[in-house]
C-alpha cells in the first residue's frame, strides 16, 4: 500500500483549476515519475503536499496504515454527495488520522518527506559542509530549538549526519569549498545532499538533470538509483526527459490540465492512447 | 567545524582566500584566533587602551596638526561602547539574518525610560496618607529591568512584523517605533515627562560600594569600567551566537529562506529570535545610555531617526562580522559629537552640519568597501598577507613567525 495517498486533492487559483480532484498513490520504495506537458499543474501538486500551497479541496495522507490506505482507495472514488454517514464518519477519521494537508512546509519535512527544487536551492555563501549541517540540525533538533548559547562544534551527531551525506553524494572532498563556487552539478548534488540530510523516507525531485549536460545527467540518474536502493527511499520525480523517465522509473502518473489521464507501469503508460492524443499529440513514444 | 570563519563576513570574497601560513603554525594560529577566549581577551585589552588611544592618542594627532579640534574626549568611550552593544547585536538581525528594521529605537529608548523610572523616587498617597517610595538605584538591578522591559517588548512587536517580509517588515517596525514616540510625547507624558525630558535618574553606587562618578587610574571614570564590562558581556554573548546553531542559521536564513523551511526548520520562530535578541542588546544599550546621560529625551531615545542611525552605523561598520558594527559606531560617534565642534572649509562652523559630513563619509565608505571599514580592513590585511606570503615562498628557507594578533580586530 502507500507511502503517500491523495484524494480528491484540488487548488483553483481565481477561475483556472490547476489541479483538478486528483487521486494518486506512491507505492514505499518505488521511482514515481510524474509527467505532463507545461502547465498540466505538477509543480502545483508537489506544492500542494509539500506544504507551500494549501489546497483548496482534498487531501494528503502520509505513511497510512494498510487498512487505512485500502480504506482511502475506497473512499475516493466515491463522491461527496453520494457518500454514506459511515463512509464520512470514517473518512473523517482517516483525514485527523494521517492527513498532512495544512501543516507548514518545515512540519512536512520533519515528518519524513524532502525536496529538492527545479533549481539548485542551496546556500551559496556557505561552505558545502554548512550546508548540508543546516539540514542535520533540523533532522537532530526538530524544527526549533533554544541552544543560542551552545557551541555549534559540540553537536557531533549533526557532523556526522553531515559527512555521511556529503560522501553519499561524493561532494566530500569539496566540503569546505563555498558552495557558489561549485560547477553548477556538483550544486545539484549538493541539494540532494541536503535533501537527505533531513532523512526522508521520500523525497521530491523537482527536474533533477535541467540544465546538465549529458554525463551530468547520467551520473545523476546513477545517483538517484543507488541512493533509491541504498537508502529504502521513496521517490517522486518531474522530469521533462522521456529516456530519463523510461529508465528508472517504475510507475509513471501523466496529468493533463490538472487532471490525472494515466496512472501505471512505464509500458502501459506508453501504449495508452489517452497519453499519446493528449500529452504527446497522437506521436508514437 | 572544519573553520568557524567569523570575521569573513556575508559577502563572497573574491579569489583564493589567502591564509597567510599552513601547516603546524598556521593550524595553531587558527586555532587561537577562532577561539572564544581569545576573543574575550583580545577585546579587554583593547577595552582598557581604548579611552587613552580616544583622549591623549587623539590628542597628540591634534596637535601634530595645529589643533583643529578633533581630539577625543572621555565620555566619548562610553558612547562608543553603549552604541557597539547595540550595533552588535543588530548586525544579527540585519547583517547574518538580513532582516531590516528600522523600529530598534523602540527598545532602546523603552529600555532607557524602564531603567530611569525604576530607579525614580514616587510619592503615593492613597487615603489622605503620604509615602514616599525610594526607586531601585542599584545600577545593575536598573540596567536588568531595563533590558528585560525591551526583551519582553521585542516579542509582540517581533511577532507582528515578521508576518511580512521587505519593506513591509520595516515598515512595521518604523510604525511600532513612531508609536512609542508620539506615546513618549502625549498621553505617556505623565510618566515620560514628555517633551521636558526625563531626569529623574537616581544612579546609586554599584554592589552598594562603587560609586560610578569615582576614578580609576589610566581608563578614567568608574563608569566607563562599567560599560566596559557589559560590552565585553555582551560581545562574548554575540560571539557565542554566532557559533552556536543560531549563527549558522540566521546566516542561511539571510541566504535562502525557502531552503531553511525545507531542511525542516521553523523559520517564523528563528527569526523572531533574532529580532528578540536583537532587541535585547538595544535594551541594554538603551539602558546604560540612560545612566550614562542621566536624562532620556524622546526625541533621542525614541524617535525614528535613531532607528536609522543603528542601520546606518552597523553598514557603515560592516555587516555580517562580529565587532565590524563596532567601527561603525565609532565613526558615527565621533563625527557626532568631535567633528560637529570644529570649523572646516567652505561649510565652516560645523555644528548641526555633522550629518552632512557624517553622509559624504557613509557614501564615500560604502562605496570604496561594500562590505563597511571592516569588510575593507579584513581585505587590505588578506592582501598584505598574500603578498608576504608569495614573498615567503620565494625565500623557503625562514620558516614564518607568528603574527601577533588580537583575537577581533
Amino acid at each position: 500500500m502507500g507511502l503517500l495517498e491523495m484524494e480528491g486533492l484540488t487548488k483553483r487559483f481565481s477561475g483556472l483549476t490547476a489541479v483538478d480532484d486528483v487521486d494518486l498513490t506512491v507505492e514505499r520504495g518505488e521511482t514515481k515519475a510524474i509527467i505532463g506537458p507545461n502547465g498540466a499543474g505538477k509543480s502545483t501538486t508537489i506544492n500542494l503536499i509539500t506544504g507551500l500551497l494549501e489546497p483548496t479541496a482534498g487531501h494528503v495522507y502520509y505513511d497510512p496504515p494498510d487498512e487505512a490506505a485500502a480504506d482511502i482507495h475506497e473512499l475516493r472514488t466515491i463522491s461527496d454527495e453520494e457518500r454514506s454517514a459511515d463512509q464520512q464518519q470514517r473518512l473523517d477519521e482517516l483525514r485527523s488520522e494521517y492527513s498532512i494537508t495544512g501543516l507548514e512546509p518545515h512540519e512536512v519535512v520533519q515528518t519524513g518527506i524532502s525536496k529538492s527544487f527545479q533549481t539548485a536551492s542551496i546556500f551559496p555563501g556557505m561552505t558545502a559542509r554548512e550546508n548540508v549541517q543546516m539540514a542535520a540540525l533540523a533532522t537532530e533538533h526538530g524544527s526549533f530549538k533554544l541552544n543560542f548559547l551552545r557551541r555549534q562544534s559540540s553537536f557531533d551527531a549533526v557532523d556526522e549526519i553531515a559527512t555521511e551525506m556529503l560522501e553519499a553524494v561524493d561532494l566530500l572532498r569539496d566540503a569546505g569549498e563555498e558552495a557558489a563556487s561549485l560547477p553548477y552539478g556538483d550544486k545539484r548534488r549538493l541539494e540532494i545532499a541536503i535533501a537527505l540530510a533531513s532523512e526522508p523516507d521520500l523525497l521530491f525531485m523537482d527536474e533533477p538533470t535541467a540544465g546538465m549536460s549529458p554525463e551530468e545527467t547520467q551520473a545523476t540518474v546513477d545517483l538517484v538509483e543507488r541512493l533509491q536502493q541504498e537508502l529504502g527511499l521513496t521517490i517522486v520525480l518531474v522530469e521533462h526527459d522521456m529516456e530519463i523517465i523510461f529508465s528508472i522509473a517504475d510507475s509513471i502518473a501523466v496529468l493533463n490540465r490538472g487532471a490525472i489521464i494515466a496512472d501505471g507501469t512505464p509500458d502501459e503508460v506508453e501504449g495508452d492512447t489517452d497519453v499519446q492524443e493528449a500529452y504527446l499529440g497522437g506521436v508514437e513514444l | 567545524m572544519s573553520d568557524p570563519e567569523t570575521d569573513g563576513g556575508t559577502a563572497v570574497s573574491e579569489g583564493p582566500d589567502p591564509e597567510p601560513f599552513g601547516g603546524q603554525v598556521g593550524d595553531l594560529y587558527r586555532t587561537v584566533r577562532d577561539h572564544e577566549l581569545s576573543v574575550v581577551v583580545g577585546s579587554a585589552v583593547f577595552l582598557l587602551f581604548f579611552p587613552f588611544l580616544l583622549v591623549d592618542g587623539l590628542e597628540v594627532v591634534n596637535g601634530l596638526l595645529g589643533d583643529p579640534g578633533i581630539g577625543g574626549y572621555e565620555g566619548l568611550a562610553s558612547l562608543v561602547l553603549i552604541y557597539g552593544i547595540i550595533v552588535v547585536g543588530y548586525n544579527l538581525l540585519l547583517g547574518y539574518t538580513g532582516l531590516l528594521s528600522f523600529g530598534h529605537a523602540a527598545f532602546f529608548g523603552t529600555a532607557a525610560y524602564v531603567t530611569g523610572l525604576v530607579s525614580s523616587t514616587t510619592e503615593i498617597s492613597f487615603l489622605g496618607l503620604s509615602a514616599t517610595m525610594p526607586g531601585i538605584t542599584s545600577p545593575l538591578a536598573m540596567i536588568l529591568f531595563g533590558t528585560l522591559f525591551a526583551t519582553l517588548l521585542a516579542w509582540p512587536i517581533g511577532f507582528m512584523s515578521i508576518r511580512r517580509s521587505g519593506v513591509y517588515f520595516a515598515v512595521l517596525t518604523l510604525t511600532f517605533g513612531q508609536m512609542l514616540y508620539f506615546f513618549a510625547l502625549g498621553p505617556g507624558a505623565g510618566i515620560t515627562n514628555g517633551d521636558n525630558g526625563f531626569s529623574d535618574l537616581n544612579v546609586g553606587e554599584l554592589f552598594g560600594f562603587i560609586n560610578l562618578d569615582g576614578l580609576v587610574p589610566f581608563v578614567g571614570k568608574m563608569e566607563y569600567v562599567f560599560i566596559a564590562v557589559l560590552f565585553l558581556l555582551a560581545l562574548t554573548v554575540a560571539n557565542r551566537i554566532i557559533n552556536s546553531p543560531y549563527g549558522l542559521i540566521f546566516k542561511a536564513l539571510g541566504e535562502n529562506e525557502q531552503r531553511v523551511e525545507f531542511v525542516g526548520l521553523n523559520v517564523f520562530r528563528y527569526k523572531l529570535m533574532a529580532f528578540v535578541i536583537s532587541g535585547s542588546f538595544a535594551g541594554l544599550g538603551g539602558s546604560l545610555f540612560a545612566i550614562h546621560e542621566a536624562f532620556v529625551h524622546p526625541s533621542t531615545a525614541l524617535y525614528w531617526i535613531q532607528s536609522g542611525d543603528f542601520v546606518i552605523m552597523t553598514v557603515l561598520g560592516g555587516t555580517g562580522s562580529l565587532v565590524g558594527p563596532v567601527f561603525g559606531a565609532f565613526i558615527f560617534e565621533y563625527i557626532s559629537n568631535v567633528i560637529s565642534g570644529t570649523t572646516l572649509p567652505v561649510i565652516g562652523q560645523v555644528g548641526s552640519l555633522w550629518r552632512l559630513i557624517l553622509g559624504a563619509v557613509f557614501v564615500a565608505i560604502v562605496w570604496v568597501f561594500p562590505r563597511g571599514v571592516y569588510g575593507g580592513l579584513v581585505d587590505i590585511k588578506n592582501f598584505i598577507a598574500g603578498q608576504a606570503v608569495d614573498a615567503l615562498r620565494s625565500d623557503e628557507s625562514s620558516p614564518p613567525a607568528e603574527p601577533e594578533q588580537g583575537g577581533d580586530d
